[in-house]
């Protein structure tokens, strides 16, 4: 009920006085509603998952640590140290220094490749702005979201680090799943 | 010639009524309305437009077809339409012509980011292309010399590069090759393009088909920062922006200043960026040890031993300002040897040149010429002056002038110029003989008699006299450009003498009304900021502000003797090195082998590496932070692009402490302390604050101080005949030449290497056969004993009796020949090796 705004006065509503045989059997109630959810869980099994002896399965396009490919046949790098990543990148966190490739010294497809390639993970806000600014498909997001570490400069991760297959995959969710 | 005057005319562009100058390009005068007509080929720095790539079609009222707005001038009631289907249609036809052949390397491409044809497909193309068929293709990436490469598919043929080689460099070497489809642009026979100013096609090109070899994929427009600075290699003080990237100059790119280099850089000031990052650049002060070798040492330690140097010798110091030295730096260095060490024995010109009362003459703000009055002038008379050595921008100005205005040159001097083509006159006298040609010249103009002082300069009288015919029947805006060379050796003053003489007659002074003020004397100093350390006092017989001194101090020659001698203990070099930059290598090294030398220099060239007993190493131009004085009289602003690395500090400070540690009271902490402290001493200076001089410089002859000069000397009455060119009686008479790329950052930059000079020696072919030399041959080369080896150029617009000795070669070439000779006057032995 809502006081009338004239009225100086509010009405209190109260639940069933406490103590006496009908509170006995109220609160006996109550605790097997709990329980009765209780049992029920029990029955499922667990859901916990014993991280990091067990990981939840990412999603295909979960967003996560960068990986820069190379092709499959020639096994040059795809990247081409152009830049444009750097230049998409709200954070500002990726540096490319670019070289040019000579018959003897062939790193990538094009004419330039990427000498310094790093990466700064504790910048990175993981938008995937720089996979879709890349021509080459050079950089793609990977599925590691296992991040973290003792200092800040080993967040800077290296062109050899992108390109090294990551040691320890984490678990892809499978198609439907 | 009067600057040309433009009444403003209104015309509707997109409905909108604007006011632009009139005969403007449509081009240009559309961006006063805030309309942007695309354009490639357009560029105004190159002359009048071509038409050559069709983008900037536009519809004009009245004219059935679309007309290119490059190209036609806006007249009063014009009616333009950018947005009209018809245009829209024209514009989308030809960005997807111009791209069928070109290649999608944007992501490899170094124009990418910054690219004209990037932007103008995005703003003004299609945005999907209809073309299916292969691309046709070059082998690509070419050299197209060893600073620029060339893709070949990338070109858009627009002429921008042919027509800057063609008609703004006049170097004539790029040219369109083959037809159709297949042109492209290259030299005849692909030799290298290697000119003075070739960079500048880089920064022409419109897209990616010109790109710098030493920049090559080093960044992209989002890595990089600019700072805006002056090039401080010659007297020219271009303009420039420097590009830095992680605290590093990777590119210098012009800073257009129409009053100082046009929007033009020379090679020199485009590429030795690379001599600040090079290993061997000093990069930590260095010590004499005990056994006479130099050791690094810490910044107190090298200032106090400076010191305690300084301080023994007192007023037996000497000192030298040059290279880049600065304003600041010099009025500090003479304000450190005359209060602290009260010695008068400075200079900063590399040989003895007029004195004081005679420079405040020639450089009197009524009779200075400004660098675009090269542009306008009626006739300009070259003396003695190669532009290409002494600042190369020049030459592109008066390039620009006799192109398209119809300014007309006169060449005189002892060896040919690059501009000799191009001159009405061409006179050649003697080498030394500076004197009596500038005495006959005098006569010539005034009426009296040229045939004496002709003779002694070995010209003929009628050619002297046919110069000033044509000088007095030129316009009145008449501009005598010259080289401190012409002004220095022992007859120096009598030398100034005459050219001011020349300049009364001709009535180059703007003070009796006459003419548009167009007129005037315009000298190029020997170093960067010649003129700029002449007003701060570093002269011995100048004040700050050209003031008399007291007591006036030794000239160079009088300096190299002191310090042979036991008059003088030590000697302060800032910037410059006795033996590698100055006359009488001989002299020099005898002198600082029984001096002490306290050097600030970059580079352990010989002088510094072999005497000083003390170095510090030196900003480089990049790193500077000052004013410097144009030759014109425009004070202009060296700001920082890059820090300084670690181990190297300000050259005012250097001085700084220097005059702390012998008792100076007065502190500095920043280059804009030093430079108020300057304008408090420099009369004419007075109350110019760093903000007014801001980018673009501030002539302080047009400023209400200028009032202030000294007044110079009027009596101009030759006082001695002309000195007589010994006759060559079977010997060579010497002229130095010397090559823009003698410095030692072009030896240090990885880019620029190749082009330091060889020794040459140029003589003409009567000569070479008379002496049994052929082109090409070893040749030695002697005075009193002294002797070096060239190989000999035939070169037959040198007169009989002369050789053209290349100076600052590794090795000495011509500066070894000591004697007489390093005054100019000498006759050396030429015999084949
Ligand atoms: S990853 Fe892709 S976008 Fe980034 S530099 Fe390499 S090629 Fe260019
Ligand atoms: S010239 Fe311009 S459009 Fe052509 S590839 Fe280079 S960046 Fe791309
Ligand atoms: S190379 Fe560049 S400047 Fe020269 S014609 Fe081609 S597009 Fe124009
Ligand atoms: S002309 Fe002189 S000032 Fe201009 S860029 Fe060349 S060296 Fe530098
Ligand atoms: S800009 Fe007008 S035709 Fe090229």
């Amino acid at each position: 009920m809502t006081p009338a705004p004239e009225h100086d006065s509010y009405f209190i509503e109260r639940g069933p006085e406490p103590g006496g045989t009908g509170a006995v059997g109220r609160a006996f109630g109550e605790t097997l509603r709990g329980l009765k959810t209780t049992f029920g869980r029990l029955v499922e099994g667990p859901t916990t998952v014993q991280y990091p002896e067990e990981k939840i399965p990412v999603y295909p396009r979960f967003r996560g640590r960068h990986r820069l490919h190379r092709f499959e046949d020639t096994g040059l790098e795809k990247c081409v140290g152009c830049s444009l990543c750097a230049a998409a990148c709200p954070a500002d966190c990726i540096r490319v220094v670019a070289a040019e490739n000579t018959p003897d010294h062939r790193v990538s497809g094009g004419e330039r490749y990427a000498a310094v390639y790093e990466i700064n993970m504790s910048r990175c806000i993981f938008c995937g702005y720089c996979e879709l600014a890349c021509p080459f498909d050079a950089i793609t997001m990977g599925n590691d979201f296992e991040l973290a570490d003792y200092t800040r400069s080993d967040l800077i991760f290296t062109k050899e680090m992108l390109l090294a297959e990551p040691l320890e995959r984490t678990p892809l969710r499978a198609e439907g799943e | 010639m009067p600057r040309p005057q433009r009444s403003p005319i209104t015309f509707t562009i997109d409905g909108r009524d604007v006011v632009a100058p009139e005969g403007t390009m449509l081009a240009d005068a559309a961006k006063v309305g805030d309309v942007e007509i695309p354009v490639f080929c357009y560029e105004p720095k190159l002359g009048a437009p071509v038409g050559a790539c069709r983008m900037c079609l536009v519809e004009v009222e009245g004219i059935p077809k679309l007309q290119t707005a490059c190209s036609t001038p806006v007249k009063d009631g014009m009616v333009v339409n950018t947005t009209a289907p018809k245009v829209k249609a024209a514009q989308e036809s030809v960005l997807e012509f111009l791209l069928v052949n070109h290649p999608l390397d944007c992501p490899v491409c170094d124009k990418g980011g910054e690219c004209p044809l990037q932007d103008i497909s995005y703003g003004w193309g299609r945005g999907l292309s209809r073309v299916a068929e292969p691309k046709r293709h070059f082998t690509k990436p070419l050299e197209l010399s060893p600073l620029i490469a060339i893709d070949r598919e990338r070109c858009i043929l627009c002429y921008r590069c042919v027509r800057f080689s063609q008609e703004v460099a006049e170097d004539h070497q790029l040219v369109f090759l083959e037809r159709g489809a297949d042109t492209y642009v290259g030299t005849f026979d692909s030799h290298p393009y290697v000119a003075p100013f070739s960079g500048n096609i880089i920064e022409l090109c419109p897209v990616g088909a010109l790109t710098s070899r030493p920049y090559r994929f080093r960044a992209r427009p989002w890595d990089i920062e600019g700072g805006g600075t002056v090039c401080t290699l010659c007297p020219g003080q271009c303009n420039v922006t420097h590009t830095v990237r992680d605290e590093r100059v990777l590119r210098t790119l012009s800073r257009e200043n129409d009053a100082v280099d046009d929007g033009w850089l020379c090679d020199k000031g485009r590429f030795s960026y690379q001599a600040a990052t090079a290993p061997e650049r000093l990069q930590q002060p260095l010590v004499r040890d005990a056994d006479g070798n130099l050791q690094p040492a810490s910044w107190d330690d090298a200032l106090d031993r400076a010191a305690s140097i300084l301080r023994a010798s007192g007023e037996r110091t000497a000192a030298i300002a040059g290279g880049r030295t600065l304003n600041e730096e010099g009025y500090l260095l003479q304000r450190l040897l005359r209060d602290q060490l009260s010695s008068p024995h400075l200079e900063s010109r590399i040989a003895p040149g007029p004195s004081r009362e005679l420079l405040a003459a020639l450089h009197a703000p009524a009779l200075q010429a400004t660098v675009p009055d090269l542009e306008f002038a009626h006739h300009v008379l070259l003396l003695d002056i190669e532009p290409q050595e002494a600042a190369p921008i020049l030459e592109l100005r008066l390039r620009k002038g006799a192109r398209r205005l119809g300014t007309k040159l006169s060449v005189a001097g002892p060896r040919p110029s690059a501009l000799d083509p191009r001159a009405q006159h061409v006179l050649r006298y003697a080498p030394g003989g500076n004197e009596g040609f500038l005495k006959a010249l005098a006569a010539a103009l005034e009426g009296g008699d040229v045939s004496g002082p002709a003779a002694a300069a070995g010209i003929d009288a009628a050619a002297v006299s046919g110069l000033a015919d044509t000088l007095k029947a030129a316009g009145e805006d008449r501009v005598i450009l010259y080289s401190d060379a012409l002004l220095s050796g022992p007859g120096a003053d009598e030398s100034a003498r005459a050219l001011l003489r020349i300049a009364a007659a001709l009535s180059l002074s703007g003070e009796d009304g006459a003419g548009s003020g167009g007129a005037g004397l315009l000298g190029i100093p020997a170093t960067t900021n010649g003129r700029g350390l002449r007003e701060a006092g570093v002269l011995p017989d100048a004040g700050p502000g050209l003031r008399a001194v007291a007591h006036p101090g030794r000239d160079l020659p009088g300096i190299a003797e002191g310090l042979a001698g036991s008059e003088l203990d030590a000697l302060i070099a800032l910037g410059v090195d006795p033996i590698a930059d100055l006359q009488g290598r001989a002299a020099w090294r005898q002198a600082l082998g029984a001096s002490h030398l306290i050097a600030v220099s970059s580079f352990l060239t010989e002088g510094v590496a072999g005497y000083a007993a003390v170095v510090f190493p030196q900003e480089a131009p990049a790193e500077q932070e000052g004013t410097l004085t144009h030759p014109d009289g425009r004070v202009q602003r060296a700001r920082p692009a890059v820090r300084r690395p670690d181990g190297i500090r300000s050259g005012w400070w250097v001085l700084a402490q220097l005059a702390a540690r012998l008792g100076d009271r007065t502190t500095l902490h920043t280059a804009g302390m030093a430079f108020a402290e300057l304008t408090a001493e420099v009369p004419f200076l007075a109350g110019l604050t760093l903000d007014e001089i801001g980018g673009k410089g501030v002539r302080w002859p047009t400023l209400a101080e200028a009032a202030t000069w000294p007044k110079g000397t009027t009596d101009l009455e030759p006082q001695t005949d002309a000195t007589v060119v010994p006759p060559a009686n079977g010997a060579l008479r010497l002229a130095r030449q010397s090559s823009p790329w003698r410095i030692p950052e072009v030896a240090a930059s990885k880019a620029l290497r190749f082009l330091v000079p060889s020794a040459d020696a140029r003589l003409a072919p009567a000569d070479a056969e008379r002496l049994g030399i052929t082109e090409g041959s070893p040749v030695a080369l002697s005075v009193d004993g002294t002797e070096i080896s060239a190989t000999a150029r035939l070169d037959s617009r040198i007169p009989a009796g002369t050789v053209v000795a290349q100076a600052g070669v590794p090795g000495g070439g011509a500066d070894e020949l000591g004697g007489a000779a390093a005054g100019g006057i000498g006759l050396v032995e030429v015999r084949s090796a």
